[in-house]
């Protein structure tokens, strides 16, 4: 057996994480160094898999990886009754937001959870997330998708819960347990649909005998109900504002990307799987209410909010509104002119915007969490005048603010443009408002700048680590090269996630 | 087909109903993890009942008869949820054990701090 490594970056992408998972609680028992030392190189070899399967993808095309096949990468009769991972260009897009973000996560973790000890186990958690979300979007089996849904669910619930010293983490995790418990058994109801009628459970033999039964219909809707409520949106999004708000600050951010992985894997079933079987604009208009909804009544819940994270927690909200209804968009004008005319630019869009929003939205969660660090206070009126002690802090937040409310010349902006222009040439009223909260977005940064940064200077002599900067700093420059290149990340990035759904004009 | 064929179904619907019950109208956070549990026996007893196909045999091959099998599939996805559904309950047992340490109650209506 003779196959080329750079095809098994699948495996690696979720065994490196798995193995240092149980590595770093070992090399604690040793020291701290070799635990930081340990942790961070299986991000950054994870990492180093990912964008070996970039390459690969990009130069020659997306494969099937076959586990437990002789040759993992030769398609037999009998492949997919065997567990299959997808290595294709919306995989791509997939763990390249999370790993971003993980690696930034990462960072910050080492100089924002210092102060507290069996931190082996936190590294343990972060690492077992990771391997769960990666497994989400990269598998291509029901079956697999149920058993990485659960890792995820188990292993960020005990992140949320790190601080069980507080009853509120406590409060907030089991909340997150139980939504996350159901989703999982009403998933596990959904797979059985599927079995029962096909007998089979891989995707493409699910797609290849889908006919649109009354039975499909009620799996389809289960799936999207499940996978809508882990994205946090409108109206199953009440677990979101307290996990995000009460766990570990550098945790905030890998919950969100949880949210974002569950989005990642709706895209992928609806388009992919379940794009033949239904009624292309019955789903897509059910994308379109639920993103309005989550994007209005986030915001709009975020005004009332004087807890910081709680705020970003409702603008994180409305944010998956902005992907939903792009892509209900994109997904209603399925097989009709309109598709060509503007349906794949609003996919664009929104596939843009998800990437934007990892990255940004992480970047606004850390700075608040220095913020936080500093003042030891999330109540903003109490904060204040932190511009004059944590200068770097004060920029990365204008950096993430103006990207969230989608400021030219920031990445926010170029993703929210073709959302705009592609979704008024739908509807109108949707552009309009999509325009409407990213204004009362933007408004709401104004506020938690004015209340936290301006002001007369309080003497805060705490000063915030440098790995905490470190991390800020790089999730700034990606940000910053995301605004330079919209173009070509939209050419190379986006456009080949779109083919690789079969989508592509 | 007889209407024996159609009992394991309604023995399904039976528990997820009397789950959802619970979940959604008990107060005491235990008997909401009780109601849980039962939903997800509901879950495994679905997936088992239809894995059944009449007069296949179990898919072992030593010294099997040579009949049909059926596929272990669902069988695996069933003994998989019951490992997933342990380590769920037991994690969910265990938060509510912390919340009585910090709130001094498992009544869901107190363990609402989070929006204060």
């Amino acid at each position: 057996m003779n196959v080329d490594l750079l095809l098994q970056s699948p495996v690696f992408i979720l065994g490196i994480p798995l193995l240092f998972a149980f590595l770093t609680p070992l090399a604690d028992k040793v020291s701290k160094e070799l635990r930081n030392a340990v942790f961070i190189i299986g991000l950054l070899l994870t990492a180093l898999f990912v964008s070996l399967m970039a390459y690969e993808v990009y130069t020659i095309g997306s494969w099937t990886y076959v586990f437990g096949a002789e040759d993992p990468t030769a398609i037999t009769d009998v492949s997919f009754f065997r567990i299959t991972f997808l290595a294709d260009g919306f995989a791509v897009l997939a763990t390249l937001t999370i790993i971003i973000t993980a690696v930034g996560v990462g960072i910050y973790s080492f100089g924002n959870m210092k102060d507290f000890d069996d931190l082996g186990k936190f590294y343990t958690l972060f690492l077992l997330t990771l391997a769960g979300v990666m497994g989400m979007v990269l598998t291509s089996d029901l079956f697999n998708l149920f058993v990485w849904f659960e890792v995820t669910s188990i292993a960020s619930c005990g992140l949320i819960a790190y601080h069980n010293e507080r009853g509120e983490s406590v409060e907030a995790a089991l909340k997150y347990m139980i939504i996350s418990v159901i989703a999982g058994l009403l998933l596990l109801f959904s797979i059985g649909f599927f079995y029962g009628e096909y007998g089979v459970l891989n995707y493409f033999l699910i797609r290849d005998s889908m006919d649109g039964a009354f039975i499909d219909i009620l799996a389809i809707g289960l799936v999207m109900v499940i996978l809508s409520m882990k994205a946090s949106s409108v109206p199953m999004h009440m677990w979101a504002p307290d996990a995000y708000s009460e766990a570990p600050d550098s945790i905030t951010p890998f919950i969100a990307i949880t949210s974002l992985g569950s989005l990642f894997v709706l895209f992928r079933l609806i388009f992919f799987v379940f794009r033949g079987a239904v009624e292309p604009s019955s789903i897509g208009n059910l994308l379109i209410i639920l993103g309005v909804l989550s994007m209005f009544v986030g915001v709009s819940m975020a005004l009332k909010q004087s807890d910081v994270k709680r705020l970003i927690a409702y603008l994180s909200v409305s944010q998956i509104g902005y992907m939903m209804m792009a892509v209900g968009v994109g997904f209603a004008t399925l097989g009709t002119a309109d598709y060509g005319a503007f349906g794949v630019n609003a996919v664009e869009g929104g596939f843009f915007h998800m990437i934007n929003d990892g990255v940004y939205k992480a970047l606004l969660f850390l700075s608040v969490g220095g913020i936080i660090y500093a003042a030891d206070t999330r109540d903003l009126n109490r904060l204040g005048g932190l511009a004059h002690s944590m200068p770097f802090t004060t920029f990365f937040f204008i950096i993430g603010g103006l990207s969230i409310a989608g400021i030219p010349p920031l990445s926010g902006f170029s993703s929210k443009l073709l959302i705009y222009k592609s979704v008024y040439l739908y509807n109108p009223v949707l552009a309009i408002i999509a325009l409407v909260v990213s204004i009362v977005t933007l408004a709401l940064i104004g506020k938690i700048f004015f209340n936290a940064f301006l002001g007369p200077d309080q003497k805060i002599g705490m000063k915030i680590p440098r790995s905490m900067i470190l991390s800020m700093g790089v999730l700034t420059v990606i940000i910053v090269i995301f605004s330079l290149f919209p173009n070509y990340v939209v050419s190379e990035i986006i456009a080949p996630a779109i083919e690789a759904l079969g989508v592509a004009v | 087909m007889n209407w024996f064929n159609f009992f394991p179904l309604i023995m399904v619907v039976t528990l997820v109903i009397m789950g959802l019950y619970v979940v959604l109208f008990k107060k005491n956070l235990i008997k909401m993890i009780m109601g849980i549990a039962i939903i997800q026996n509901g879950a495994n007893l679905f997936l088992v009942s239809l894995a059944y196909r009449e007069g296949y045999v179990a898919p072992i091959w030593t010294s099997a008869p040579a009949t049909d099998m059926v596929l272990p599939t669902p069988h695996a996805l069933t003994l998989t949820s019951i490992v997933i559904g342990v380590a769920t309950t037991a994690l969910m047992l265990s938060f509510v054990i912390m919340l009585k340490k910090h709130y001094g109650s498992i009544n869901s209506d107190d363990a609402r701090r989070c929006r204060e």
